[in-house]
């Protein structure tokens, strides 16, 4: 009910600033119409989180479908008949689901980095085959009437896509307040492992939700189509956002086991409502001076590109919040009784954790180190696989382009690549050692290098203002990440899934969607060579080794060995980096033993920030400009060195050296990907797409080698056949 | 235990009182511990037992009543407080830290240091002396805890509570999660430490273990004591009778009923 306050609120205060759009029943009517794909997409994403799981993927499959409808039917390319294009596309949905659905369950991948891997990869489908072009075919529209008036107002008045989420919200809410399906639903998302002892298929129920969720976007998706007759490379992006936003507002428990079909859709009007209010702009009068007369102008003051997720993530993060320190505690009821002088209500049975992060220890590896020595000592570390990876990769690249590849400057290009996906995974790896993650290392990069470039710029600032106000920003985004999944409990997850959103939108707000570039040469020298920066300062390096050195190190490589070596030797090495791996490893039993752990999650994640900080104040400097996409699926990368190198995404593992060696394996791929050989080399958006897949077998490998040690696990099945069974010790 | 004239106490709880809400968890509770003797605290479910010990370790905080600790009266804020006193808890599922190794878990949280760094060296070979103190076997220090048996986890919990060394080692359910084979271990450990002067309360909901370290046990029925018998003196069926039919009026103390 307050929801529908809120709603009306909203509306009106929107028709009083700008009653031109706001006031007429046509915008009343494009308000539903745009709410209803939302909502459609809202629907399967209820019952995905009250299973207690996530589904970041919703976005790029309503992008991917509409892209793979426009492939299918369009005349300039398969241009096959639209009954065939829209079973491909609803086949499409299905595997999608699939595939997320058995990631989360039976290979026990967290939920929200199996989707946010399927979501970067199915945007990386996108952009691939849009090639980055918008594609249309109005001319071919009109040979499927029926498809296309789906899309299209209907003799009733309104559009029928209104119609087809009105029925798909109705019985969405009914199978799920009715039906067994709702029922195990609830069960799974309240206590799974309840759910289980009552003989629930929970695995199937979740897969289910993943399946509704995916198929929900698909059928969004070619609502588009059928309603925009072409799409553009930008369909859906962000989209997982407004759907998330809107089903937690509408009641839904990020911890699962509560939710309603009819507040997400509310939910969903009401974050529409607000993009639409936000996009629309204020209507403002500007006094201009010409001469000496003072003429008032009137203007629109609106919110520049890319500034809009701002807001949708702070509404994100704000509506988690909600749950369990508002409607738990019962604020309102107790704010009421206060204000009439009454004594409060009773309170709830509050547990001692008020909210759980997602982490849960699988790991059973036997120790094989122990029985190992010398070389197979090596091969038993959790970083083996990173170091040797990043060895054959390197001699793949030299076996294929022996002419070019040993190349100093290719092999100090590669190494300039590598400088800024290392430097992040410096303090990921702290994050991800502690149990937490942080998505939003990629944005804040963005953040930092806006923020200095802002200062150059416009502002025109010295350098080392620059420098500090990037630092300042970057280290604001990393506090506010800290204090929310720290000190008001949120899992990191959702805390800094809510800062990715928040922190891209506040780059390209201070830029104004624009690349920047031009400023003092004294700020570009943080990106210089080394010997660039001596010449600057008038120093001219004999001839020799030292100079030849210079000519081919850069400062920000010399800062990048700096800094992670001195991490590595406070990882490795102190009180405090045992303090973290025991924070990782199981929090409660660091917490018993007298362990701050508190602190050690909010100095890793403030020490993510400060990497991902100055990997953005460095990109700028070594660019000579920023652009507003500086960064992005960077967090993919630095979360896939992580792993790769021996860190557990379920926490309490990872090492520097393995770091810094997953960084190098993401690197040499991506030159080995970028390589020309003989005259073939692949297209940048395929690339992002690959980088995806290898996240997502970096996090399987971990979890079954690695933790759950299949191969140990078979070897001793096929040994044990061989001989009669031997009692266990126990 | 002596049966002479006892020796003061190690621990004293007397008249304490807990309320969750509207529900009163511990009435007038009162518990004695002598120092070298192990107590077996029995009851039903939510008869309060672990309310009682986490109020005991300072995990809790009592809403009435008094606690000494060798006659000095205290009052606990957390769990370090009670370390710091001499008090040790081992918890039913052991909280240990499965990535990090043996060594290290002995010595979690304070870890000996060399400067800024952690002395690894020093920490290993006094895991090591304190694995051979307890007398149990744990194969090397190196060996990560996740890959250890339940038994050999929870050898590895009581070597870290004793590493403090403790007056009073409180542990609670320690044989729920373990075999037979393993059971039979721990009370070994058990009778090891008590020979050594450490007093001991066991949480369990198993009589049979009780009886065959414990020397005393203590009731407890829906937060009130309902009896406390020496082990010599009774047997299982008594005090099962305690547990399911006791009430505080009819509690006694040990002594009471032993005079009878």
């Amino acid at each position: 009910m307050g929801l529908l306050a809120l709603l009306a609120l909203i509306y009106l205060g929107g028709a009083a600033v700008n009653p031109t759009f706001f006031g007429s029943p046509e915008a009343f009517h494009a308000l539903l119409r745009d709410t209803s794909r939302v909502a459609i997409i809202a629907v399967g994403m209820t019952f995905v989180i009250i299973n207690k799981d996530l589904d970041l993927s919703v976005g790029s499959i309503y992008g991917l479908v509409a892209v793979v409808f426009a492939r299918l039917f369009a005349p300039s390319f398969a241009d096959l008949d639209i009954v065939t294009s829209v079973i491909v596309c609803v086949l499409l949905g299905i595997v999608i689901g699939l595939v997320n659905g058995v990631l989360v369950t039976i290979l026990k991948v967290p939920a929200f980095i199996a989707t946010l891997t399927t979501l970067l990869i199915g945007r990386g489908f996108v952009l691939a085959l849009t090639q980055g072009q918008a594609i249309y075919y109005p001319g071919k529209a009109k040979e499927a009437p029926l498809f296309f008036h789906l899309g299209e107002t209907n003799v009733f008045g309104f559009n029928n896509q209104i119609a087809i989420s009105a029925v798909i919200a109705v019985t969405g809410a009914y199978v799920l307040a009715k039906t067994r399906w709702g029922y195990e639903t609830f069960a799974t998302g309240g206590n799974e492992q309840a759910a289980v002892y009552a003989g629930i298929p929970t695995n199937w129920v979740r897969i289910r939700a993943y399946l509704l969720s995916s198929l929900c976007a698909t059928v969004a998706g070619l609502l588009s189509a059928a309603q925009d007759k072409g799409v553009t490379p930008l369909y859906g992006v962000s989209g997982e956002l407004t759907v998330i936003a809107a089903v937690i507002i509408g009641g839904a428990s990020i911890l699962g086991g509560r939710g309603r079909v009819a507040g997400s859709c509310l939910g969903a009007t009401l974050v529409v409502l607000l993009d639409k209010v936000l996009r629309e702009g204020l209507p403002i009068t500007r006094t201009i001076k010409i001469g000496e007369e003072e003429v008032t102008v009137n203007a629109v003051y609106s919110l520049p590109v890319g500034a809009v997720p701002v807001f949708l993530g702070l509404l994100l993060v704000i509506a988690v919040l909600i749950e369990p320190y508002l409607i738990r505690r019962q604020v309102a009821a107790r704010f009421w009784a206060w204000l009439r002088g009454r004594p409060p209500p009773a309170a709830f049975e509050i547990g001692g954790v008020a909210l759980e992060g997602m982490a849960t220890k699988g790991a059973m590896a036997t120790d094989i180190a122990l029985s190992a020595t010398g070389f197979g000592k090596f091969l038993a570390r959790r970083d083996a696989l990173a170091v040797i990876l990043t060895v054959v990769l390197w001699l793949t690249g030299l076996f294929l382009r022996p002419d070019y590849w040993w190349n100093l400057s290719n092999t100090f290009a590669i190494l300039l690549n590598y400088t800024e996906l290392a430097l992040i995974t410096v303090g990921l790896t702290y994050v991800i050692a502690a149990g937490d993650i942080d998505l939003s290392v990629g944005a804040v990069l963005a953040l930092a290098g806006s923020a200095a470039a802002y200062f150059l710029k416009v502002l025109g600032a010295d350098p080392v203002t620059a420098v500090a106000m990037g630092l300042l920003a970057g280290m604001l985004a990393g506090l506010v990440n800290a204090v929310v999944a720290v000190g008001l409990k949120l899992p990191a997850f959702i805390a800094t899934l809510g800062m990715f959103y928040i922190a891209r939108g506040l780059a390209a707000w201070f830029v104004a969607g624009q690349q920047l570039t031009g400023w003092p040469e004294g700020y570009n020298l943080l990106g210089r060579k080394v010997n660039d920066i001596l010449l600057h300062f008038s120093v001219v390096l004999p001839d020799g080794i030292l100079r030849s050195l210079a000519e081919v190190v850069s400062v920000q490589t010399v800062w990048m060995v700096f800094v992670a070596l001195i991490a590595g030797i406070v990882l490795a090495y102190t009180p405090f980096g045992q303090k973290v791996y025991a924070t990782g490893g199981n929090i409660r039993a660091a917490a018993y033993a007298g362990i701050n752990t508190n602190r050690a999650r909010f100095i890793s994640l403030m020490l993510a920030a400060f990497c991902a900080t100055m990997a953005g104040i460095i990109n700028v400097a070594y660019f000579r400009s920023f652009n507003p996409v500086a960064g992005q699926f960077r967090e993919l990368d630095a979360i896939a060195s992580v792993i790769i190198g021996g860190g557990s995404i379920f926490g309490g593992y990872g090492t520097m050296l393995g770091s810094l060696a997953g960084a190098a394996v993401i690197t040499l791929v991506r030159a080995l990907l970028q390589l020309n050989v003989q005259g073939f080399s692949m297209p940048q958006h395929w690339i992002n797409v690959f980088i995806g897949v290898i996240l997502i077998a970096a996090v399987l490998i971990d979890i079954w080698v690695r933790q759950a040690n299949l191969f140990g696990r078979l070897r001793a099945r096929l040994a044990r056949r061989a001989r009669t069974p031997e009692i266990a010790d126990a | 235990m002596p049966d002479a004239a006892l020796p003061q106490p190690i621990v004293e709880m007397r008249g304490i009182e807990k309320v969750f809400g509207a529900v009163q968890a511990l009435r007038k509770v009162d518990l004695v511990l002598y120092p070298g003797e192990i107590l077996g605290l029995v009851g039903d479910n939510s008869a309060g037992k672990s309310t009682l010990m986490k109020i005991l370790t300072g995990a809790y905080q009592r809403d009435a009543g008094e606690i000494f600790v060798a006659g000095q009266p205290v009052h606990f804020k957390s769990p370090h407080e009670s370390r710091d006193a001499g008090i040790e808890m081992i918890y039913q599922d052991f909280a240990l830290c499965g990535n990090m190794d043996v060594g290290q878990n002995i010595f979690l949280g304070r870890w000996p240091r060399k400067g800024p760094f952690v002395n690894r060296r020093k920490m290993y070979a006094e895991a090591d002396s304190v694995l051979k103190r307890l007398k149990v076997d744990v194969n090397s220090v190196f060996q990560k805890v996740e890959s250890l048996s339940g038994g050999r986890q929870q050898s590895v919990a009581i070597a870290r509570a004793i590493s403090f060394e403790p007056r009073v080692v409180i542990l609670d359910e320690p044989t729920a999660n373990l075999s037979v084979m393993a059971t039979e271990r721990l009370l070994e450990t058990m009778l090891e430490l008590k020979r050594q002067g450490v007093a001991q309360i066991i949480i369990s909901h198993r009589l049979v273990d009780i009886f065959a370290v414990g020397d005393r046990v203590m009731v407890l029925k829906r937060g009130e004591n309902v009896g406390d018998r020496h082990i010599k003196n009774t047997d299982e069926h008594e005090v099962l009778e305690i547990i399911v039919s006791g009430t505080r009026e009819q509690a006694r103390t040990a002594d009471q009923a032993k005079a009878v």
